[in-house]
């Protein structure tokens, strides 16, 4: 961490790819660091993209840590911050701080078949280790990917999701059905229930939104997985990323500093306050 | 370090301090007592009741500004960065809730990462307190929370009124080196004196305090009552109105914003402001959706990190039994009420 944490370094948008079209879009934006000045991180952590005169938001590191030349964010147009991020170009430059949070253990995961369960923005937290357990594929057993969109529209990252096919498991779903699609129709958490993935040697890692969270949790409950197999991230308000500013705090915990990751086991013990 | 010093060389030992910012309790208004710059160091009198606001201000200020930024279209942004080096300042009459208070906002902004602008100005500012003699309000309750009228924690001098004198401690280098500076002024404590310290110091604990029942379990309660609806009903009566939290000496919680002067060329502060876990934005999302969405439930966080989660973090309570959120708050929610019916087993 720099020795002024408040401080962010400056980061310039080397490329902007438009995910997802319409009133909730999602641009994933390439972040190169200006003048050398950047950071390493872990597989879910996160950090704070600034627009001067805008604020600051917590934004998912969406890049494998093993790519060093630059870092990704996907990032829904949804505020204030937000809406001024999706106006800028190539080459604008925005300020970086980080990396906050903790990680995935994804080390702790070799040998484990990974069962990874997305809704909407929510792939963005997980796309990291998705990218480490297809690179380092060998360490690990079966790779499953579950990701849902409201509709075919609302698909992010498709043409990667389509290429990890062969490789993964990958089974997309939208919420209604559309013509011309021959993926499942309904939500996420149905979809996992109906291909039943196995909780044998098994972690599954969620992320989306709260509603589909507690579902899926739910349903691999049901599955038998275990709460110490079951890791999510969750998504607080966040102001300073450092554990002092009090906003992000949920029981005991900062998620900036004890989060984002967390298993069931840990999460169920805290209030149910995010 | 045990000095004597008389009532009458206060305004001289102040006047030996003349390198710093001098800080002391005075009348604001009617009953307001505030911490006022000296101008007049004859005229310090420290015989007040607390004052409305803690002395958070001098390392925390309410509102600062952690860098300039400006940005031409088409640009890198520029930054500067705007670290504080105040003057040094001694704070005088300190009352020992609020030193405590120091030393809970020093364990946030010093775990796992020091602030910069927190300890910029924590190296600064040199805190003499002041002992209380006098019974203590009816909503102070600092020996409740293991705290008491003569505590030391937080303070460079301790200083108690005895009759027409003050007993003055040197409490770490920063203080004896206050006490250096008044010289002659200082004579060395008799035994005599320190009886009579101990004696003031006894008299002021005997005073009846609100109590709080099995402190130890508190926190177990809270968890146990974490969904009870009493929370509800406890906070009904609240406007959020913050002052519970603005006004207590260990609340940390702030803001961080951006503060546009011209926007093109962009040019502006990001600063940071004291914020609370009162108001429903605080917590909410941009779309809506918001953890605490209740009053009762901002309530709970409130009573639950002072009493809950802070102790489970760092072994010690988050409140020093000032009693300002039970005097201030304008529709009479009452911390200790509520400990005592949500923290009792
Ligand atoms: C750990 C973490 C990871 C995140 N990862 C992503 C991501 O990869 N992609 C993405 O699009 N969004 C992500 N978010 C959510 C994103 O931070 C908010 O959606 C965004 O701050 C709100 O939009 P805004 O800043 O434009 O809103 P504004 O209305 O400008 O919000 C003002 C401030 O409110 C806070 N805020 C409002 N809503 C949220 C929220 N839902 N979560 C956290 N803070 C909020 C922020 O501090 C923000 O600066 C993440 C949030 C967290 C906490
Ligand atoms: S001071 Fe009283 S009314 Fe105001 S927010 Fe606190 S508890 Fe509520
Ligand atoms: S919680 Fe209330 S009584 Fe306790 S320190 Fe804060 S303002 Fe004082
Ligand atoms: S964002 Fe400030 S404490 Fe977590």
């Amino acid at each position: 961490m720099s020795q002024n944490a408040y401080l962010p370094k400056l980061g310039r948008i080397a490329a902007i790819k438009e995910e997802v079209a319409g009133a909730r879009a999602i641009k994933t934006f390439r972040i190169e660091f200006v003048n050398g000045d950047g950071f390493e991180h872990d597989c879910g952590q996160c950090a704070m993209i600034s627009v001067f005169g805008k604020g600051e938001s917590m934004i998912s590191i969406a890049s494998a840590p093993h790519i060093k030349d630059y870092k990704q964010f996907s990032i829904m147009r949804t505020g204030r911050v937000t809406t001024a991020l999706h106006d800028l170009n190539v080459g604008d430059v925005v300020g970086v701080r980080g990396p906050y949070g903790n990680k995935f253990p994804v080390k702790d995961w070799k040998g484990k078949n990974l069962i990874f369960i997305g809704g909407g923005c929510g792939l963005a937290p997980i796309w990291p280790v998705v990218q480490t357990a297809v690179k380092d594929r060998g360490q690990f057993g079966k790779i499953t990917v579950f990701y849902g969109g409201r509709s075919s529209r609302d698909i992010m990252y498709r043409n990667e999701l389509e290429k990890l096919r062969g490789d993964v498991d990958v089974h997309l779903s939208i919420d209604a059905q559309e013509e011309g699609w021959d993926g499942y129709c309904g939500f996420v958490p149905a979809n996992v229930m109906t291909k039943a993935p196995k909780a044998d040697n098994a972690i599954a890692i969620t992320c989306g939104p709260p509603i589909m969270i507690k579902y899926v949790i739910q349903n691999l409950k049901d599955l038998g997985f275990e709460d110490d197999m079951i890791y999510t991230t969750i998504e607080n308000k966040m102001k300073c990323g450092i554990g002092k500013c009090g906003r992000c705090n949920v029981g005991k915990d900062y998620v900036c500093v004890n989060g984002p990751v967390y298993s069931w086991a840990a999460l169920k013990d805290l209030p149910q306050e995010y | 370090m045990e000095k004597m010093l008389n009532k009458a060389d206060l305004a001289a030992w102040m006047g030996k301090l003349d390198s710093h910012r001098l800080f002391s309790p005075a009348l604001e208004d009617e009953d307001v007592w505030n911490y006022m710059p000296v101008d007049d160091a004859a005229k310090v009198q420290l015989n007040h009741p607390n004052t409305v606001r803690p002395p958070k201000g001098f390392v925390f200020p309410q509102r600062e500004v952690l860098y300039e930024y400006s940005q031409v279209p088409g640009e890198a942004p520029v930054l500067n960065e705007t670290l504080p080096d105040p003057a040094p300042a001694v704070v005088f009459g300190v009352r020992p809730c609020d030193s405590r208070g120091l030393v809970r906002q020093d364990i946030v902004f010093t775990k796992e990462y020091e602030d910069p602008y927190y300890h910029g100005r924590r190296a600064k500012v040199i805190y003499v307190g002041q002992a209380c003699n006098a019974p203590p309000s009816a909503n102070c309750f600092c020996m409740s929370v293991g705290g008491s009228p003569s505590a030391e924690d937080g303070l460079d001098v301790l200083m108690t009124e005895l009759d027409g004198k003050y007993h003055v401690k040197a409490l770490t280098p920063r203080g004896a080196d206050l006490l250096a500076k008044g010289g002659d002024l200082f004579k060395d404590a008799q035994s005599s004196d320190k009886a009579a310290v101990e004696k003031a110091h006894a008299q002021a604990k005997a005073h009846p305090q609100r109590p709080i029942k099995d402190l130890g379990k508190v926190a177990g309660a809270l968890k146990a009552n974490f969904d009870s609806p009493a929370w509800d009903e406890m906070a009904k009566a609240c406007i959020g109105c913050g002052i519970c939290t603005f006004l207590c000496p260990t609340c940390h919680c702030f803001d961080i914003s951006d503060e546009v002067k011209c926007s093109s060329p962009c040019k502006g502060e990001r600063v940071r402001t004291w914020d609370t876990c009162q108001f429903p934005d605080f917590t909410m999302h941009t779309s809506g959706h918001n953890p605490r969405e209740t009053l009762g439930s901002r309530l709970r966080q409130r009573v639950c990190h002072k009493f809950l989660y802070f102790v489970e973090n760092h072994d010690t309570q988050q409140c020093t039994g000032c009693g300002r959120c039970v005097s201030l708050c304008p529709v009479g929610i009452d911390i200790v009420s509520v400990v005592e019916r949500l923290g009792q087993p």
